[in-house]
């Protein structure tokens, strides 16, 4: 029965969706274990399923409290800001799925773009000099920081694809190489004078001006703006491209058999250069969005982990545009509600991290689900790892 | 007789109602809720953000506090959010750990007027954002000239994390005092890691980079020093784990004491360099405990302990018990101000 239905969901998301599943299980007994007050039960086995049950559903009724809807807020202050939590997941998720669209794309060209964490930091660099140092009109000032976190992002990114093509060096070395000069390449700048802060000598940059900023959707505390509109757009454009583009066929064709691509007449070094520079663009513009979104000021931390978990979004994702968005959104709610995690029930909000995690890792994995599920050939290991080191 | 009962139960809760009717505006703030909000490594860093939640556990132990929570952060765009959140369960006392927190502490002080904030490693804002600064150079000379009266080569290190203000300070003071011992003995111990006069010195260029961290030890090392004090937060692990298979140097543990946090490098770690994170946390939750949080910032210095210096036990028998009385004259020189450490 619960095979049937399995496949009755669409192929493509059937894993992502079992390893999700799994995943939360494997989180669930975790958190049992690492409780030492449950554990203590363990001698009466009907207490110690009773508390252990209570406890893994209301860590992870919290997780859902703190990512979607908040009764308490609402009761407090009304319906509306029961939203809160949401607003702050769809916030989360924008980074990421910039980030995640970026390593998507690369992936659907055959090219296992690591580096989407320091052409992401470059965008911000660029939103954030941009930002700061100029003051124009806002119609005319946020166009021009996102296009500063594009280009910077973009030749970050389309640097390694021409390295790629003209001279062989593979795209993952590079990228990892490129990550480390990025974060500190931003240590380094932001103690320049350029990027301190008037009688500041914390590595801290100035806020952008109010006209970089991104406008806020709802008002009041919700920090929802308007990077959810550019998200959308920049996902349905990744779309666009791979599905109905000519450039996009070219890209998929190399992805699928760059032998067979370049027989077919394709430039394969261009592809690989073209394919860098958008994916490196598309990271740049996730950095530039962030900063003006919701950070305003560049420090040496403003990517986070964003770009090593846009990795695992675009996995879970199957590195599609919509199945990316998905991830995105979901990394976004785990992210938010493990702070209410932490906070109502005690339980260590590094448990979110282990379970994405294990999502990666099932996901990695296939052969284990097919083997728990008893699947058989239903879930496609469909093509979208990274050639060999020769590709 | 359970007639009497009764009307003695009656008395005392006459009583308790007059008295809590009677008791002065100062008690409402025993209902306390401080919240800590943490930087990004993790509530058991064994260092910033543990030492900094350890005063709040202090302040609920003494009853400054009814209640305490944390948040840690996973990146720097959790701050806000961290604070939102905090603002949402009621805190009464908000208090950032590090100065990355600075703006997101200041946004949130001057949308809620009536919280109290306190900024470690930060600066004061308007009426309800405090400062938490120490003089970490005070004890630092302390254990820079300690582990110059220590070295056999003749040659003392240190490194730091990133080369931030908070970090620099303890390299300057290590060196000042290292230069000290220098005048006053008339010997010629060097510092590698750190230039007075240049202000520059070597720099992990991270707080989690272990592999840099082992590297520059084991540098650090084969350049001829045998006393490191490694300013990196937790990577002071790596420089002691290194110090334990290599046996070439010794450590100076930074921010908490080794018993405290790394008790199993106790053997390589004669003197630790305190920052009093849990006392200045605890100083400022009585102070609001009591109703009288201002915005002037707390300093640490050695004279209010908020930073200090501690022999590990089972070194004290080791150290020459004449240096270790020159230190304590000394830190009770600094103390007194007959000595300025900048100026010394």
């Amino acid at each position: 029965m619960i095979t049937k239905f399995f496949i009755g969901l669409k192929k493509n998301a059937l894993l992502p969706f079992l390893s999700f599943i799994f995943a939360f299980f494997i989180g669930g007994i975790i958190i049992v274990v690492s409780d030492p007050v449950i554990m203590g039960q363990l001698s009466s086995p009907g207490k110690f399923l009773t508390s252990a049950a209570s406890r893994i559903g209301n860590s992870y009724l919290a997780i859902f409290q703190g990512s979607i809807y908040d009764v308490n807020l609402a009761r407090e202050s009304g319906f509306f800001r029961g939203f809160y939590p949401m607003s702050e997941t769809i916030v989360t998720a924008i980074p990421l799925l910039f980030a995640g669209l970026a390593v998507a794309l690369a992936f659907r060209s055959g090219l296992f773009n690591i580096g989407a964490q320091g052409q992401f930091i470059f965008g911000a660099i660029g939103a954030s000099y941009v930002g700061f140092a100029y003051e124009l009109p806002p119609l005319i000032h946020v166009p021009l920081v996102l296009i500063a976190g594009i280009v910077l992002g973009g030749l970050f990114g389309g640097f390694v694809g021409l390295l790629k093509a003209k001279t062989g060096a593979h795209e993952v070395i590079v990228t990892i190489m490129l990550n480390y000069i990025a974060s500190l390449f931003i240590l380094w700048l932001l103690k320049t004078q350029a990027f301190l802060r008037e009688e500041r000598q914390d590595p801290i940059a100035p806020e952008v001006n109010s006209s970089a900023q991104l406008p806020k959707l709802l008002g009041g505390d919700l920090r929802l703006h308007l990077g959810i509109f550019i998200a959308l757009g920049v996902t349905w454009f990744v779309w666009w491209l791979l599905t109905r583009s000519t450039l996009g066929f070219k890209f998929r064709a190399v992805g699928a058999n760059s032998n067979a691509a370049r027989t077919a007449g394709i430039s394969v070094p261009f592809v690989t250069t073209a394919t860098m520079f958008i994916s490196g663009g598309l990271a740049g513009l996730g950095g530039a969005v962030h900063l003006i979104g919701t950070e305003y000021a560049l420090t040496a931390g403003i990517a986070g982990s964003i770009g090593f978990d846009a990795i695992t979004v675009a996995l879970l994702g199957q590195a599609t545009p919509l199945g990316t968005l998905l991830g995105a959104l979901l990394f976004g709610a785990l992210q938010t509600g493990s702070r209410t995690l932490l906070s109502n029930t005690g339980t260590p909000s590094e448990i979110v991290q282990v379970i994405q995690a294990l999502i990666v890792l099932f996901i990695a994995t296939p052969m284990l689900l097919k083997r728990v599920f008893r699947l058989k050939n239903s879930i496609e290991s469909k093509s979208m790892t990274a050639k060999g080191w020769n590709g | 007789m359970k007639r009497a009962n009764k009307v003695v139960v009656a008395i005392a809760a006459a009583s308790l109602i007059s008295s809590v009717a009677i008791s002065p505006a100062a008690n409402a703030a025993t209902k306390q809720k401080v919240c800590v909000a943490l930087d990004t490594a993790g509530i058991n860093d064994k260092s910033f953000n543990q030492t900094s939640y350890d005063g709040a556990k202090r302040a609920l132990k003494a009853g400054f506090a009814s209640s305490i929570e944390y948040l840690p952060a996973k990146s720097n765009a959790d701050y806000a959010p961290n604070i939102k959140k905090f603002l949402d369960k009621k805190c009464t006392l908000i208090i950032g750990v590090g100065f990355l927190l600075g703006d997101a502490i200041t946004a949130a002080a001057i949308a809620n007027p009536s919280v109290n904030f306190a900024l470690v490693d930060g600066w004061s804002v308007g009426k309800n954002q405090k400062g938490i600064t120490y003089k970490t150079d005070e004890n630092s000379f302390l254990v820079g000239y300690l582990a110059a009266g220590m070295s056999k080569t003749g040659k003392v290190a240190t490194y730091g994390g990133i080369a931030l203000p908070t970090v620099t300070i303890f390299m300057e003071g290590y060196a000042k005092g290292v230069q000290y011992y220098n005048d006053v003995k008339n010997t010629k111990v060097e510092v590698i890691g750190w230039n007075t006069k240049t202000k520059t010195g070597t720099f992990l260029g991270s707080f989690d980079d272990t592999t840099k961290a082992l590297q520059t030890s084991i540098s650090l090392e084969q350049q001829g020093a045998d006393v490191i004090f490694p300013v990196a937060g937790g990577m002071q692990a790596t420089t002691a784990a290194n110090s334990l298979k290599s046996k070439k140097s010794n450590v100076i543990w930074v921010d908490a004491k080794v018993m405290d946090t790394g008790k199993q490098y106790a053997s390589v770690t004669p003197v630790s360099a305190l920052k009093g994170l849990a006392e200045g946390v605890l100083a400022v939750t009585k102070e609001a405990y009591e109703g009288k949080f201002t915005s002037k910032e707390y300093v640490g210095t050695l004279s209010n302990k908020g930073v200090a210096y501690a022999i590990t036990p089972a070194w004290s028998k080791k150290i020459p018990a004449s240096l270790q009385a020159e230190v304590r004259d000394l830190a009770a020189a600094i103390a007194a101000g007959s000595i300025d450490v900048n100026n010394a």
